[in-house]
């Protein structure tokens, strides 16, 4: 039997992704027993001229992580979607867009400036920007053209699999692996190493009544250990994020902030999490909604952390 | 002058390209190194609530 | 930037019990009032999922009207508090995407007010038009930058 051709490749990612396949241990020398990999930057020096060199489809499965940020990124996202016989969205990343997609409550030209202009440790007294083209005396350069926002995998290609999580935890790369591997493929449009049940059936504290009278951040409390998170008045996003990593995060005492994304059935996990929350606010009149709800502090930037370019209004305006 | 383009990178997390130009006796003219990504983390990240952030930049390199 | 020709798309989301009486008081008293709101009918104010807001931004609306019984009047008890406190939650994530607070509005309106749900529906429009057109970030074709 030929051996799988596999595929990884990142985007605007950081490579945590690429870490997470690598954490599945010794089993790496399961996946090289039945697979071969045609192409993965971080571990291997195949070049992009050898990807536009295969046939189209001849790559079996590429893993693609990290967001659409630049005209690159589409580049790679398009000649790999021609390549490959399944795609994977593969991460927070190129799920949901990630914590790249912060970038969408920026803009473009602001961006440009704090990173090249502004910041303090930046010296650029010919105020340069990078440029699509440049000529130099031997020839011409190009760049990648920065997008106005960022973007998912599935905004620019068609996607086959969508596998969340930030990055995806190591026992569901090894299960999607071997799905994969075995010929038995969940129908498409699928998210695959995930569980379709919330967070909070998985994670172990201990959940009661939620009726929360005020919030804490992270840092003005010492959550018990044992308990639910939220009934202690910090912001968790476990109600409205897909389990399947285990709850990590809760049990270290960490509130979850939604990285495996939304549960079937929801189009934008920060608007439902607004309802969630919402509704088990404790109060009576409007003045002490306000007044406890005053309390949440970056709302935005908490419920849309992992997922603002995949949300319905996609990014920030009048910015 | 020929030209011998190294893309991408490889080995290493991130993204980077390298293009060295070679004059009509095979030296070395010029090299060029380019980096062709940016996210903008020092700019998004305004606006977060200070003990967010640690969470936040740990994704700038996830090696 | 608003032209004289906008004609403003509302997108109303009325409570079966109360607000949509209303609106339907207007409608066989026949008060005038522009003809800018889409109406959807709900069980209980309760029932509009911020999903419902943001989806209708996305898609086209220019603003969402979100409508249900006084405090106190529910008739479901409370579900209209629970309206309110989302609501709240809801302004607060709205204003930090640029979205314009007069664009997103919760009104209590009455099965008898019909009078209110006019005026409402009036100054709504009237405000929506000097504010011109929702853009939203509309998902880009293949190859466009933003």
């Amino acid at each position: 039997m030929s051996k799988l051709k596999i595929a990884s490749y990142w985007a605007a990612a950081c490579g945590g992704c690429d870490v997470a396949i690598l954490d599945i241990h010794e089993k790496i020398i399961d996946v090289a027993n039945i697979a071969d990999i045609v192409f993965w930057p971080v571990a291997t020096d195949f070049k992009e001229k050898d990807v536009e060199g295969y046939p189209d489809g001849y790559i079996d499965v590429t893993l693609f992580h990290g967001a659409i940020r630049n005209s690159e990124n589409e580049h790679y996202a398009r000649l790999l979607r021609r390549k490959s016989k399944i795609l994977v969205a593969f991460g927070s990343c190129a799920t949901m867009g990630g914590v790249p997609g912060l970038a969408n409550f920026k803009n473009r030209d602001g961006i440009l400036a704090r990173v090249y202009l502004e910041s303090p440790s930046t010296q650029n007294k010919e105020q340069v920007l990078p440029q699509t083209r440049v000529e130099v005396p031997e020839g011409e350069l190009e760049l990648p053209y920065f997008y106005e926002e960022v973007k998912t995998l599935a905004d620019v290609v068609d996607v086959d699999y969508f596998m969340p999580g930030c990055p995806p935890a190591p026992h569901q790369i090894w299960a999607v692996l071997q799905v994969l591997a075995s010929g038995n493929l969940p129908p498409k449009g699928a998210v695959v190493g995930a569980s379709d049940k919330a967070l909070c059936d998985e994670c172990q504290r201990v959940k009661t009544e939620k009726k929360v009278k005020k919030f804490y951040r992270p840092h003005e409390i010492i959550p018990d250990p044992q308990k639910c998170l939220l009934e202690q008045g910090i912001v968790c996003m476990g109600p409205v994020t897909r389990g399947g990593c285990s709850a990590q995060c809760t049990g270290a005492n960490m509130p979850c902030r939604g990285c495996y994304g939304p549960l079937d059935g929801v189009v934008d996990q920060g608007a439902k999490y607004i309802s969630a929350l919402a509704s088990i606010v404790d109060a009576n009149t409007s003045e002490e909604a306000e007044q406890i709800i005053g309390q949440i502090v970056d709302p935005a930037g908490t419920f849309y952390r992992f997922g603002l370019p995949g949300s319905l209004l996609r990014r920030a305006r009048n910015v | 002058m020929r030209r011998i383009t190294i893309d991408p990178i490889t080995r290493l997390e991130g993204h980077g390209k390298i293009n060295i130009f070679l004059d009509e006796m095979g030296a070395v003219r010029n090299v060029y190194f380019q980096i062709p990504e940016l996210r903008g983390f020092e700019k998004f990240v305004e606006g977060r609530p200070a003990e967010e952030v640690p969470q936040i930049v740990s994704r700038i390199c996830g090696v | 930037m608003a032209t004289a020709d906008f004609e403003p798309r509302i997108i109303g989301f009325l409570c079966n019990w109360c607000s949509y009486a209303g609106a339907d008081l207007a409608g066989v008293t026949r008060l005038q009032y522009p003809p800018s709101v889409r109406i959807i009918r709900v069980m209980c104010s309760s029932r509009v999922d911020p999903q419902f807001v943001f989806k209708a931004l996305a898609e086209g609306a220019d603003g969402v009207l979100v409508a249900g019984c006084h405090p106190g009047d529910c008739h479901y008890a409370d579900g209209n508090y629970k309206t309110m406190r989302r609501f709240q939650l809801m302004k607060k994530v709205l204003a930090q995407l640029g979205v314009e607070d007069e664009r997103v509005r919760l009104e209590w309106i009455s099965a008898a007010e019909g009078n209110v749900f006019a005026r409402v529906i009036q100054e709504f429009t009237e405000k929506l038009r000097q504010l011109g057109p929702f853009k939203p970030g509309r998902k880009l074709a293949a190859g466009e930058e933003g």
